[in-house]
């Protein structure tokens, strides 16, 4: 052992400090660590197993793969194959998981004996389903089905062929995103231009300059996932162009920001300026010469003047976009939801579908596409009643005229505007029955609860429309995971009550759902995925998540003329213009859409993508608005329509038009589960009951009303920054 | 020498701002949700951010989107100020790792972070029952006190990693993908190996419109941002 | 001509002159120096014990009182612990919030201590003195408060081993490029060294208690006290010893607060990545840590009625000494600001913005408290015998210098490179009451102290006057010194 000198314990000092030095400041920058405490996300355990099914967040119908790990769903992917989504999915796809794990589930059938008590008595399946037999073999025809538009294709058929059974009126399959986004509109509108009552379907990844009209088409609009796919490649063009995208809307929306230039239109002016443009290719002549020619044959005498100035442009300003549109080899124009939200509103959308017609590209790429055949499987797409459907059977149920009541994926208590008098009709209602996964606001109403299984443990199929990527699509759903309640498939219950029905029990002779729909699903001509014989078929369908054709087939293009003269009526606006001086608008967010999101805390909590704000209802105003009111963002503010009132804090957003105050929908639930309620406001009370004149769609767009200080203040729940001076501060980008 | 250099590149003309990627990554890497009074309080928490800058005034107002998450620096600044070594750099994957296990919360990378991608945790998440059912378990749940920040899924490197080494070949192109970019409907997201010339971000990049976030720092990140409007024709 | 001192009298029983003019020059130094009034050390002893020895209604009430506050902090702290730091209201910007402006401002304070009593001591400044202990005491305790709040702020507490360099089943040692590591050791060090120092100063205190007790306390006193005896060479080793440490510690007292300004410096946060922050923190503890004291010094002479010790020359000399460190603070200041100025970096423009728009009322109240009160007042010598104005002075610095530090960790903290993130931030009670807790425990431990210890060192104080004579120079008579070394 060596001896410790003096001399020793310094060298030794000297070394170990030396060492120290060299190992701090080493020319080596990144130091290589394998410690006992490693992160466990280096040890994998386990091999998920992937199940193709179909996203019911919203109507789309996007193709989802979930992964399973040891039983339990823990992601939903898009699935790469299915030609409408192409591997994507949008924010409220994702969370389709909090839906199936959602805490405040009906963990069973329940009766509730008191309506409005929101106390729910357990019972039996049996029982229920006797009970809903009973009910359905009493009232007879006297029965009424309200579905949703992301009750699953199946059921819808089935449902038809029930009512039909029963001597019923068919479905009302209409809730606040079909109405909001008047599908029923659009549906009628390509109807009257393709003969085909599908949703338009646009093609804008080949598409070179996309005029939108209120469509946003990358939140909420028909299926964001599939548009977004589809701006995606428009904004990378193989081709060596961007692409041009021109968004009119009076209030930014997402894709408004995405968009190169944002025109704030006055809300209901946008078929006037639609109708500008036609104009103003036909005067200055621009573009090929076809287009002109069909540009003069559908101009309308439009005050130009009046158009431009309702988008804060000079005609010559508006002359360059009509140019920019007709010289364009493939543009394409969008007919929004603020269209076929006001009155009018078929003739609003045909104003832009015109744009379309003078573009020349319906059927081709980057054009307007038809819907495509199926061939003879009976499956064609859902239709949507209108609002005027809905309210139709509201007015039968306030007669009286209804005692049986089955309300599936739909919720017409929060859905509907109070003025529709949907509360007191239910009241009318003998008995009501719910199928919904959670207490809504409906089911609240409800005598009896018989949960359907969520998406994600059910069977089911979808007809996609709008058919994007040019295929017709039927969309797979099948269980990925074993109930996680006592619930009931509600085909598989509406099969059982079915059969003790007089007339009911020939018309659905399945024995349960699955087998009504591998009959569906195997009359299809062979997709995509081959398979000989019914029963490889029927697996193809489940494990590719779908049935889709190889090739687009030959469609034949509807023969397509350029109308005369169809003149749009000014907007008839909804309240006094002095008493109320402001439009209404209202957006849904990409996250809680028409307010089914509100239930999953992933959408609630996940800022909103314009303003940031999360958990909460808010009321967009301009800056110079709010000067003029002395209001400022936080402070609490009553909006009041000729309809109804909301309260909610301000937020002052500079991208909204100085006459126009717009509030987000899909808040203010008193129901729905622990994370939806008592939330915000839900800016449908502003809405009057009365349908549109021209499409009986739910008029939201044309409603005028008044804002004014509560004098209280709340918070707003921002992820931006709360720093007024950030303002000013030079962006990173 | 690391094997591979994960790179991110991020399409700022492509990005619609939709939130897509938010919530995949909160499904993804088990992130929990702020409440609406942690929000009030400036808690906000996803690995992946949308930021929205406003331009201009009304009506000629733009909004741009700049989605933020960690930077995976090659010269991070949050790796030398971590007193634990919760935070460092893993020569393996080339990443930026941060290890829950050894994190006791000084917090110190937080501040050092100039992207403000480190998020810590405030309070214990809770997954009301059955959420908790959902959580990946290739991912850890994070308790209080520890600070937690995008991974760039290396979880899904992983599972590629060793799925790959046991067929005996090279992790293929497109094989990884983190939960944004393959939620991403734009595909404004473009994810890959920078050392494999034959990845997509090794052939995008140098494009002619990157450029690196907050570049005159040094922090040398392993995401390319391609700048976004109308500053560009073609590519 | 030289006053020579009768060989066998002893030091506190000088002479007095016959000359009347003379005669009242040795008076008013009496009056005027502490050094100059020697008194036998039995009656300063005595005075010193009785001091410690007086517990009247208002001690008590102060222990009640602080106590619960004592109580209050951790209980505030066993909440936080168990809800986590987010009962606080950092956010996800701002994450170092008080308890880092705590830690940085007891370390500052903790600073004037070993300066009065090392520093002054190895120049030889006579009038550190009476107030070496009292300002050592500040130290030691401020920097015992300081080292609750790594505890304090971090996230898991109960991992804090991880930070030590011990061997471990982890094989991992703590990462020495980490400033907060390097603040770890350095505080450590500072801590360990100051601790000796002040006990080795307190020895022969201690002694002198140990003779005057009995019983228990005694023996305590008598176990601390190591056998001092008083001899010839105790007496030189402890001053051999006093010196070492004093060298020893003062460029430790140095590196103290260099490092904890480089926790920031270090950081590439805007407004923290400068160069000047080690000698600007190291101005800035000196400056707080003086006002601490001549806080402590007023409360002590009233509570503790130690007129005798604590004189207006003590007043007066401090107060110099805080004006001259409130030049220096103001010169770092101003140039760190006016080079940020100059610069225009956007950054630090918005930081400059922050100061004077949303946080104009601290800012400004900041600059009103270290420039104006101290500068604008301390050169008259009025102002700097009167206790109230010391008080309230020596206040308004501790309150400029807190807030220095408010707006140098959460005020920056809430500016960074991404506007999208800035978010201001606003305390909660925790950090509130943690604060408020950790004064209290200050003082809580001070008072406490000062009934335990001489918070007057008096062996200091009759070595100094043993060591005082006066020189008669013509007509006047001037103090003069004889120094042994």
């Amino acid at each position: 052992m060596t001896q410790i000198t003096r001399r020793n314990f310094l060298k030794v000092s000297a070394a170990g400090t030396a060492t120290a030095i060299l190992t701090g400041c080493g020319g080596e920058r990144w130091v290589e660590l394998v410690p006992y405490v490693v992160a466990p996300e280096e040890q994998l355990a386990g091999v998920p197993t992937y199940f193709a099914s179909t996203c019911r967040q919203c109507p789309a119908g996007c193709g989802i793969l979930v992964k399973i790990m040891n039983g339990r769903a823990v992601k939903i992917e898009g699935n790469p194959e299915h030609p409408v989504n192409r591997g994507r999915l949008c924010a409220r796809g994702q969370a389709g998981l909090q839906l199936l794990y959602n805490p405040d589930r009906v963990p069973g059938a329940v009766e509730q004996s008191e309506r409005g008590s929101r106390r729910y008595t357990p019972i039996a399946w049996n029982e229920a389903i006797n009970r809903l037999y009973e009910g359905l073999n009493e009232a007879g025809s006297r029965v009424a089905i309200w579905l949703g538009t992301t009750t699953s294709g199946h059921l819808v058929d089935l449902f038809t062929l029930f009512a039909d059974a029963i001597g019923a009126q068919p479905p009302v399959r209409y809730d606040l995103y079909a109405g909001y986004n008047g599908y029923n509109v659009l549906e009628t509108a390509s109807e009257g231009l393709l003969g085909t009552a599908a949703l338009p379907a646009y093609d804008l990844a080949n598409a070179d300059v996309i005029f939108s009209f209120g469509a946003d088409y990358l939140g909420t609009w028909l299926n964001a996932t599939g548009y977004g796919v589809g701006f995606g490649q428009f904004r990378a063009q193989p081709y060596g162009k961007r692409g041009v995208f021109v968004q009119f809307e009076p209030r930014m929306s997402n894709s408004g920001a995405s968009a190169d230039r944002w025109v704030p239109v006055r809300p209901g002016d946008e078929a006037l300026v639609a109708q500008a443009l036609v104009r103003l290719i036909a005067d200055e002549g621009v573009g090929p010469a076809e287009r002109v020619e069909a540009a003069r044959a559908a101009a309308a005498d439009v005050d130009l003047e009046a158009a431009a100035a309702s988008c804060h442009l000079t005609v010559a300003e508006l002359a360059a976009l009509a140019r920019t549109f007709a010289e364009a080899q493939r543009p394409v124009a969008l007919p929004g939801a603020a269209l076929a939200g006001r009155d009018n509103a078929l003739a609003a959308v045909a104003a832009v579908q015109t744009l379309n017609l003078i573009a020349g590209t319906i059927g081709q790429p980057g054009g307007l596409l038809p819907a495509q055949a199926l061939g003879d499987a009976g499956l064609r797409p859902a239709v949507t009643s209108s609002y005027g459907d809905a309210q139709a059977l509201v007015a039968r149920m306030q007669a009286g005229e209804i005692d049986v009541l089955l309300v599936h994926g739909a919720n017409p208590v929060y859905e509907m505007p109070p003025e529709s008098g949907i509360v007191e009709a239910l009241a009318n209602v003998q008995t009501v029955v719910s199928f919904n996964p959670l207490v809504d606001e409906t089911a609240v109403y409800a005598d009896l609860i018989l949960p359907d299984r969520v998406y994600l443990e059910g069977w089911g199929y979808e007809v996609v429309t709008p058919a994007l990527g040019g295929l017709p699509v039927v969309s797979s759903q099948q269980p990925v995971v074993g109930p996680l309640h006592d619930v009931r498939a509600t085909g598989d219950v509406l099969l059982t009550v079915a059969r003790g029905l007089a007339g009911a029990a020939q018309a659905l002779p399945w024995e349960d759902e699955v087998a009504f729909l591998r009959e569906r699903i195997t009359a299809l001509p062979v997709g995509a995925f081959g398979g000989e014989g019914p029963d490889l078929q029927w697996a193809r369908f489940q494990q590719f998540g779908g049935w889709w054709p190889a090739q687009a087939p030959q469609a034949e293009l509807p023969d397509v003329e350029v109308g005369g003269v169809a003149p749009v009526a000014a907007p008839q606006y909804q309240g006094d213009e002095g008493e109320f001086p402001y439009h209404l608008h209202l957006f849904m967010n990409p996250l809680l859409g028409d307010g089914r999101g509100a239930s999953m805390p992933w959408l609630q909590g996940s800022p909103d993508p314009m303003t940031t704000i999360s958990w909460q209802t808010w009321v967009e105003l301009n800056p110079v608005t709010a000067d003029e009111l002395g209001i400022q963002t936080g402070d609490v503010v009553r909006v009041t329509s000729p309809f109804g009132t909301v309260e909610a804090p301000a937020y002052v957003y500079p991208a909204i038009r100085p006459d126009t105050i717009a509030l987000p929908l899909g808040q203010g639930h008193t129901d729905s589960g622990r994370y939806a309620r008592d939330r915000g406001a839900n800016p449908v009370r502003l809405l009057g009951g009365e349908p549109g004149d021209n499409g009986a769609n739910l008029m939201w767009s044309n409603v005028r009303v008044k804002i004014e200080r509560t004098g209280e203040q709340k918070s707003l729940a921002r992820f931006e920054t709360t720093v007024e001076e950030a303002a000013d501060a030079h962006p990173p980008i | 020498m690391a094997e591979h250099k994960w790179t991110m590149i991020v399409d700022l003309d492509k990005c619609t701002g939709c939130q897509a990627c938010v919530v995949a990554c909160h499904a993804e890497n088990n992130v929990p949700i702020a409440s609406e009074t942690e929000v009030v309080r400036g808690r906000g928490l996803h690995w992946i951010r949308i930021e929205r800058y406003w331009e201009g005034e009304f009506p000629n107002v733009k909004a741009k989107f700049l989605p933020v998450f960690c930077q995976q620096c090659g010269s991070a600044p949050c790796e030398p100020v971590c007193p634990t070594y919760a935070s460092y750099h893993s020569e393996q994957e080339n990443l930026n790792i941060q290890v829950y296990n050894r994190c006791v919360g000084t917090r110190y990378c937080g501040n050092n972070c100039p992207y403000k991608v480190r998020y810590f945790n405030y309070r214990a998440p809770e997954f009301d029952a059955p959420l908790e059912q959902q959580l990946n378990p290739d991912v850890t749940v994070r308790g209080a006190g520890v600070m937690e920040k995008c991974t760039f899924c290396i979880q899904r490197i992983r599972r590629a990693a060793e799925t790959a080494n046991a067929e005996g070949r090279p992790i293929a192109d497109g094989e990884v993908q983190p939960a944004c970019v393959q939620a991403c409907p734009s595909d404004a997201l473009i994810f890959g190996d920078k050392y494999d010339p034959e990845s997509r971000v090794a052939r995008m990049t140098p494009h002619n419109r990157q450029f690196k976030l907050l570049e005159h720092l040094g922090t040398e990140p392993a995401v390319y941002y391609l700048k976004g409007g109308e500053t560009h024709v073609g590519d | 001509m030289l006053e020579t001192r009768t060989e066998n009298a002893p030091f506190w029983e000088p002479t007095v002159p016959e000359d009347e003019v003379l005669a009242q020059q040795a008076a008013h130094h009496r009056d005027e120096y502490l050094l100059l009034d020697p008194r036998p050390p039995a009656e300063i002893n005595a005075l010193m014990l009785a001091a410690m020895r007086r517990t009247g209604p208002v001690f008590w009430l102060l222990v009640v009182g602080l106590g619960g506050m004592v109580a209050a902090l951790f209980t505030t702290w066993v909440i936080q612990m168990f809800y986590g730091i987010g009962i606080t209201g950092l956010n996800r910007s701002v994450m170092w919030g008080p308890y880092i402006v705590n830690l940085v401002y007891f370390i500052g304070i903790g600073h004037a201590g070993t300066f009065i009593s090392a520093a002054l001591r190895l120049m030889r400044y006579d009038f550190r003195r009476p107030i070496a202990r009292a300002a050592e005491t500040v130290t030691l305790f401020g920097l015992a408060m300081a080292a609750l709040f790594p505890l304090i702020h971090v996230g898991r507490i109960w991992k804090i081993y991880y930070m030590f360099p011990i061997p471990n089943q982890r094989e991992l040692w703590p990462n020495f490029r980490s400033a907060l590591l390097w603040d770890a050791t350095a505080i450590t060090t500072y801590m360990i060294g100051s601790t000796l120092f002040m006990f080795v100063a307190l020895i022969p205190d201690l002694a002198m208690i140990r003779d005057r007790t009995t019983g228990l306390r005694r023996k305590i006193y008598g176990a601390f006290a190591l056998g001092w005896r008083g001899t010839e060479g105790e007496w030189h080793r402890l001053e051999v010893v006093s010196n070492i440490l004093g060298f020893v510690i003062i460029p430790v007292m140095f590196s103290v607060h260099t490092i904890v300004s480089w926790d920031f410096a270090m950081a590439i946060q805007p407004g923290w990545h400068s160069t000047i922050f080690g000698p600007f923190f190291i101005i800035g503890a000196l400056f707080s840590g003086v006002a601490a004291v001549i806080l402590v010094m007023v409360i002590v002479r009233k509570g503790m009625r130690l007129g005798y010790f604590l004189r207006d020359e003590h007043f007066s000399a401090m107060g110099i000494f805080l004006m001259i460190l409130a030049m220096a603070w103001v010169y770092f200041y101003f140039a760190e600001w006016i080079t940020n100025w100059y610069g225009n970096l956007p950054m630090e423009v918005a930081l400059q913005e922050m100061l004077t728009g949303p946080l104009a009322p601290f800012f400004y109240l900041m600059l009103f408290g270290n420039i104006i009160v101290p500068l604008g007042t301390l050169w008259s010598r009025r102002v700097r015998t009167s206790l109230p104005a010391m008080f309230v002075i020596a206040l308004f610095v501790q309150i400029g210098m807190y807030i220095e530090r408010v707006l140098i960790i959460p005020g920056m903290l809430s500016r960074n490179e991404l506007p999208f993130n800035w978010v201001n931030y606003t305390p909660r009670w925790p950090e509130l009451l943690i604060t408020a807790g950790t004064f209290s425990f200050l003082a809580f431990l001070y008072i406490i102290w000062t009934r335990v210890v001489p918070i007057i060192p008096v062996w200091e104080v009759y070595e100094g006057q043993a060591l005082q004579g006066r020189r008669r120079v013509g007509r006047a008579i001037l103090p003069t010194r004889s120094d042994p070394h």
